[in-house]
């Protein structure tokens, strides 16, 4: 039988634990967990589970990226997280406006919340906030009062607030230039909870209720129809750019409990359903929501069938390194 | 395609890897119950890593079963006007049976 030594020149390294910076193709023995270890390249998205969240809760804000991500609001509350690639930690001090299904945008450490509802019946929310990675600042209001689950985008300082919801659906846009909310060009239809990801100048928008296939992209004049997602839905929570992103889970009306795992994948023509979905099936999450398409984070929501979520589901793409274990016996 | 069933406890990071949900669907249910495909080597090791304890599926079921009837009575419980599919009411929809596949 031919070796390892044989064929690469080198013994394969025997460790007691798993060796940082790992390179594609390095194999390794872990003798801790009695474990032959490989680092190859992914052939397909897939999701992971991450830290479990503090405070479990439905239709919550988010932003940031895999590694530095920010929860807020859900659940009637306005609790804060902050999430590091590994763990939750609680902020200690929430948004001003307790608040749900509000606009988010921006940075763990530079947010931006906008809109959303208070209490039962729902109070449709104006009131504008921005998060310097420690505490919450008012700012001034978006024009017009609604909630949505997903559609801002942008930065703390150039946002976008697409359509929603105050007693009927809405186009109405927003934009927001770091000091004053004004009009934009109106989405092509009346909808709420689609998501939206992108910038000010360059955003994608896809899903919604009611249409739930509705898709347009903005090149910061003008809306052009873009095709259907390819499981129809709202609420899902999405990362990524205008042409590279990704919708995962939300709300759909064929699913169980009204609740999708389907995992969606725009690259900036079509959208195509990864192989694999959430491990948990649930909408109105949060998301980091500047994350590149290849690696974003998603958080908290309505699991099947009507609990919230403490969850978290970090996404990896095709094309990216991960390591593979085999059991030796 | 078939399938088997656990129940198990998600602590959280590392619970699911990529290398595992790149190779095979892996799907959470009420009560702790997770599917995934039945005569599948690399879905049993997982099993055997979050110490999960095999489930008949009728067991699985009846698991599922008892969690959805515990969020439709509560659901039975609001008042009405937080009920109805306005506002927020995408996540206020009374909550369905859930079948296992």
């Amino acid at each position: 039988m031919t070796t390892y030594y044989e064929t690469y020149g080198q013994k394969v390294q025997y460790l007691a634990s798993d060796p940082t910076d790992v390179q594609i193709g390095q194999v390794w023995y872990n003798s801790t967990s009695d474990t032959l270890k490989v680092r190859t390249v992914s052939t397909v998205g897939s999701w992971a589970s991450g830290g479990t969240m503090n405070t479990a809760r439905i239709s919550l804000g988010g932003n940031g990226i895999k590694t530095a991500a920010l929860a807020f609001g859900g659940g009637g509350a306005g609790t804060t997280e902050l999430y590091n690639g590994t763990s939750w930690t609680s902020n200690p001090t929430g948004l001003n406006t307790a608040r749900n299904n509000m606009g988010s945008a921006g940075t763990q450490t530079s947010g931006l919340a906008f809109g959303g509802t208070v209490g039962s019946p729902n109070t449709y929310q104006s009131a504008s906030e921005s998060f310097n990675g420690s505490s919450w600042t008012a700012t001034p209001s978006i024009n017009t009062a609604r909630y949505n689950v997903g559609n801002g985008t942008g930065i703390q300082t150039a946002a976008i607030y697409s359509g929603g919801y105050n007693n009927s659906n809405l186009t109405n846009v927003e934009n927001w230039n770091g000091s004053t909310w004004t009009s934009g060009t109106s989405y092509p239809t009346a909808l709420r909870d689609y998501m939206l990801v992108g910038t000010q100048t360059a955003a994608l928008g896809a899903g919604g209720y009611p249409t739930f296939t509705t898709g347009a992209s903005f090149n910061g004049t003008s809306w052009t129809a873009t095709p259907s997602l390819a499981t129809p839905t709202a609420a899902l929570g999405g990362f990524g750019t205008q042409t590279a992103a990704i919708g995962a889970g939300g709300y759909s009306p064929a699913g169980p409990s009204y609740t999708t795992t389907a995992t969606q994948i725009w690259n900036g023509t079509t959208w195509s359903s990864n192989p694999t979905g959430l491990a948990a099936a649930k909408t109105a999450m949060g998301s980091s929501k500047t994350s590149p398409s290849s690696s974003g984070v998603i958080f908290g929501g309505r699991t099947n069938p009507a609990s919230p979520s403490s969850s978290t589901e970090e996404w990896t793409g095709a094309g990216v390194g991960q390591t593979n274990t085999v059991t030796v016996t | 395609m078939a399938y088997k069933y656990c129940t198990a406890e998600n602590w959280g990071k590392g619970f699911i890897e990529h290398s595992e949900s790149s190779k095979f669907q892996i799907s959470s249910f009420p009560g702790n119950v997770w599917q995934i495909p039945a005569n599948n080597k690399d879905a049993n090791l997982w099993v055997n890593k979050v110490a999960g304890v095999f489930k008949t599926k009728e067991e699985a079921q009846a698991i599922v079963d008892a969690e959805v009837a515990i969020t439709q009575a509560a659901w039975d419980a609001l008042p009405d006007e937080q009920k109805t599919e306005t506002g927020t009411g995408l996540n206020r929809l009374r909550p369905n049976a859930i079948v296992l596949g």
